[in-house]
């Protein structure tokens, strides 16, 4: 709850900022109340630091955002935090857009913390609007223009689906919070069949939230919004929407476990073309962001597993991976983005090994984690993803280490021309470190994923 | 634990200091003292059946242990593993010493991890560790079609060891406690149609990497395109994962489906035991021949496991060590063999025997071995499969014993072509491979031929223990052979 509320009057704070200071300020500004929310709502998950008088302010049955929850809004923030600081900003001027991504991540914690489906729809309109505006934020580039339409038409799209569903599921409850909702079936599953509008309801709300986090057959958009837009925004699309977007699915579909025999049944195919999809169109990929935005996707049918398993049980689980994922598809992006040159394509990459050890061992980490090779965080949240899902759904796995096994193949492309010293000339400048903000926070991203590769145990402390 | 947190030190030791200490001795010195005396001292400590843990520590959840043992194959292993590397390192060209060094050290992590680990989890995570350093080693030095030859050989890899995964999470879900360790996991009790899926799983990731015949088709180009220091880890010891994960965890784990799996995996062995050797007959590249050798040779080691007789794992684990050294000194020859002539091109080369006569004397030392001539390492070992074999069945064993004479023929053409006779090529005809402390290396290296070949009941004393209770625990714990 703290951490919504810092970022929330932080957002307009930057705003201010922006009237007559120059860029770098509000930029440091939002980044230090990144830092600031995401510790603070950690305190806040272990006990050390209390806040409950900001929870008075809300009533509970609209929004809790506590327990896990609250860890899970730590992990946006500090990702959020990762992104601000690493994603070199291209735009020129400047407050808006610090101001409008911690909109947006506010609006993210209330999607996750949702009770209530109007709380669930205000946190994803809060969420999107802002990502609407920063999608075209590179106004003089024509697909930058292309994909702040495409995906305003297409979030458009998905958030009025996602009502209507709203609307039968309380045409069919007679309830919009979630909890009642999960009291409700499981009292009306001890007589058979639910009713048809409670059915469709949930479907009509899961492909609203589908398109969101781009499972594949609503996934059209997601390849050409994140080339468009800028770098640090299309990053920002693929960490913080797919992890809010995620979380809140397993909620609702927690709400809804009396069904979940019958929801299994459709989740199921969604899940193999996605993984299967995503993972396929990504080998013919030869720009190296739409080879990103592909494997994002066959990361939301991993996270698709989660949905088929226990919610509460399981929850630490989603909190590994999206730390995981979170980490990983930073790194890759931040590579990409230094070294992106017109045509985008995976020789961008070479001779970067001899041209910055860093950013080469970054490389190389991040996609091994990504891939999920042990040693890695990638290996440790993918095993504990697969290994609980194992037990409820054995064939749901198979399609995902089948999966795992094709992404090696666009993965690993990148390698092929770091290495690749052919035509590159050393330079004395060329490979001295330099001990700036930068590499400190890269080799924040090498340690983090490493460590917690080699002692797992340190995600017990963090949870 | 010394054994894995070692190396790992000597590998960032040689990443920070590449640039300054990039003479390949002084860590081929400190891996051969620090390798020799860690393994020695696993001897001392530990008799040569599985006793408790070295290390036995809770790594993620109470379930999931960082839990490592010793017996007698264990220990083989790492002499093989901890004693070859500082050959290999030593082994390098002195421009590669600070690109290579590092990443042999981090394999040296996850080979003595794979050997150690008694977790289903740890097993397979340092199965992984130990194959990303190879990647890189043969990505970044091969000398062509570098990416296409390794990607394929991390996808094969890759392939089966998820399938393992898949079977060792099912295998998790069926324990008692939900654990991974080793003995819960052995305790399982798969029906047949189980057992046939999870065996399929452990099978597929040992097979490839061994490898056996329809899954070898990653291995030659391997072999070939890497490095001779890729090629040495690759086959003298990485091979060896298969080989002991086929023993400790495939045959415990899953011996309901043996029956079913047994003759396939035999006659795919023995298949490729024949098509090995028949191809390595009309090739031109050393390297190639030594490749396809090392299929035909590892099929027949395959072949002794699976016949479940004390003779044929003896044999297995003997042979591996021997297979081991034998085919770092091949590579490690022909290495220097390109290193001076700058090919390795049975055609280009010939008259070295008459220039270099040292290098010439180990050479045939390594040959004779790889023939199983008798008194020479290859022998016993050799002796022991074909004797499992013939008695498991007798057809078997006349394709099988092909591989002798095969052998010969195409290790002395080697021999023959590239060491007698006049040199071919009238640009490098005079040159010779001069007597230097690797030379040495190398030929203390093939004195271990000759030793290996004249005692090898000492080496046998070690296995035996631990093969034979492998075999009690088959018959009395799950009562397969009965």
């Amino acid at each position: 709850m703290i951490g919504v509320s810092i970022i929330f009057m932080g957002g307009i704070l930057t705003l201010f900022l922006g009237l007559n200071k120059p860029e770098q300020w509000s930029k440091n500004t939002s980044a230090l109340l990144l830092l600031l929310a995401s510790a603070s709502s950690w305190f806040e998950y272990k006990g050390i630091l209390n806040f409950d008088l900001l929870f008075k302010w809300v009533p509970q049955q609209m929004l809790d955002i506590s327990g896990t929850t609250e860890w899970m809004s730590a992990l946006l923030l500090f990702l959020g935090f990762m992104i601000m600081n690493i994603m070199p900003s291209n735009d020129k001027k400047g407050a808006d857009i610090p101001a409008l991504m911690l909109f947006s991540l506010s609006g993210g914690i209330l999607l996750m913390g949702a009770e209530h489906f109007v709380m669930l729809f205000l946190g994803l309109e809060i969420l999107s609007i802002p990502l609407f505006v920063l999608a075209g934020s590179n106004k003089d580039n024509l697909n930058s223009n292309e994909a702040a339409l495409k995906y305003f038409i297409m979030g458009a799209f998905s958030t009025a689906i996602l009502l209507l569903g709203t609307a039968f599921i309380y045409g069919g409850t007679g309830t919009l919070n979630l909890n009642e909702i999960q009291l409700k079936l499981s009292f009306a599953s001890h007589f058979g069949e639910f009713p048809i509008l409670l059915k469709a309801g949930l479907i009509l709300v899961s492909v609203g939230l589908l398109f969101k986090v781009s499972a594949v057959p609503f996934h059209f958009w997601s390849p050409d919004v994140y080339e468009g837009s800028p770098n640090r925004i299309a990053v920002f699309m693929a960490v913080i929407v797919k992890i809010s977007g995620f979380y809140t699915l397993g909620n609702i579909f927690n709400s809804f476990a009396p069904m979940s025999a019958w929801s299994e049944q459709w989740i199921l195919p969604i899940l193999g073309i996605t993984i299967l999809g995503g993972n396929i169109m990504a080998i013919g990929q030869s720009k190296v962001k739409r080879m990103l935005a592909y494997s994002s996707i066959s990361h939301a049918g991993y996270l698709l597993l989660f949905i088929l398993i226990p919610f509460e049980e399981n929850i630490n689980v989603l909190a590994t991976y999206s730390f995981s994922y979170g980490l990983g598809t930073i790194s890759l992006f931040y590579l990409m983005d230094q070294y992106s040159r017109e045509d985008k394509e995976f020789s961008m990459y070479t001779a970067l090994f001899s041209k910055n050890k860093l950013h080469g061992f970054l490389l190389i980490i991040a996609t091994l984690s990504i891939a999920g090779v042990p040693s890695t965080i990638g290996f440790i949240a993918k095993y504990q993803l697969f290994s609980s899902a194992f037990a409820y759904n054995q064939s749901a796995v198979l399609i995902a280490l089948v999966g795992s096994a094709i992404s090696i193949a666009y993965y690993f492309k990148p390698f092929k021309y770091a290495f690749d010293n052919s035509g590159f000339e050393k330079t004395d400048n060329s490979e001295r470190f330099e001990l700036n903000l930068n590499s400190v926070y890269l080799l924040i991203l090498i340690v983090i994923t490493v460590i917690i590769g080699i002692f797992p145990t340190i995600l017990e402390y963090l949870l | 634990m010394e054994l894995l947190y070692i190396p790992l030190i000597l590998a960032l030791a040689s990443t920070m200091l590449g640039k300054m200490l990039s003479n390949k001795w002084i860590w081929s010195g400190i891996s051969l003292i620090a390798g020799f005396t860690l393994v020695l001292n696993l001897h001392c400590s530990h008799n040569f059946i599985l006793s408790e843990s070295i290390v036995d520590i809770p790594w993620l959840g109470d379930n999931i242990r960082f839990n490592l043992k010793v017996d007698g194959l264990t220990w083989l292993l790492l002499l093989l593993t901890n004693g070859l590397i500082p050959f290999i390192i030593a082994s390098q060209s002195e421009d590669k010493v600070s690109k290579i060094t590092p990443l042999i050290f981090l394999m040296q992590v996850g080979l003595n991890g794979v050997f150690m680990a008694f977790d289903g989890l740890l097993f397979y995570i340092f199965w992984e560790l130990a194959m990303i350093p190879i990647y890189f080693i043969t990505l970044i030095h091969s000398e062509r079609e570098r990416f296409k030859t390794t990607i394929r050989f991390f996808i094969y890899t890759f392939v089966g060891s998820l399938a393992m995964l898949a079977s060792l999470i099912y295998l998790y879900g069926k324990t008692d406690y939900s654990s991974f360790s080793y003995d819960n996991l052995f305790a399982v009790n798969l029906n047949y149609a189980e057992s046939i899926w999870v065996g399929s799983g452990f099978l597929l990731a040992f097979l490839i990497k061994i490898p056996v015949f329809p899954f070898h088709l990653w291995q030659p180009n391997t072999y070939v395109w890497a490095p001779s220091q890729g090629s040495m880890l690759l086959s003298g010891i990485m091979l060896k994962m298969g080989l002991y994960g086929l023993i400790r965890w495939y045959l415990l784990l899953v011996p309901e489906s043996i029956d079913f799996y047994q003759p396939i995996v035999i006659c795919l062995a023995v298949i490729g035991i024949v098509y090995g050797a028949l191809i390595a007959i009309r090739q031109d590249d050393m390297k190639r021949i030594i490749a396809y050798s090392s299929l035909s040779h590892v099929g027949l080691i395959t072949a002794g496991i699976l016949t479940l007789s004390i003779d044929g794992l003896n044999g297995a684990g003997l042979q591996m060590l021997v297979h081991g050294v034998n085919v770092v000194g091949l590579f490690w020859g022909i290495g220097l063999i390109e290193r001076t002539y700058k090919s390795r091109d049975l055609n280009d080369l010939g008259g070295i025997a008459s220039k270099s006569k040292w290098f010439t004397i180990g050479f045939f030392l390594f040959v004779i071995g790889s023939v199983a001539a008798p008194l020479s390492n290859g022998f016993p070992g050799e002796f022991m499969l074909l004797k499992s074999l013939f008695n498991y069945n007798t057809t078997m064993v006349v394709f099988a014993g092909l591989t002798v004479i095969l052998c010969a023929v195409y290790m002395l053409r080697l021999f023959q072509f590239s060491m007698l006779g006049e040199g071919k090529n009238e640009s490098n005809k005079d040159m010779c491979i001069s007597v230097n402390l690797e030379l040495i290396l190398f030929l203390i290296l093939s004195i271990t031929v000759i030793l290996i070949g004249v005692f090898p009941q000492n080496l046998i004393d070690i296995i035996n223990p631990s093969m034979d209770q492998i075999l009690k625990e088959l018959l009395n714990v799950k009562g397969v052979l009965s």
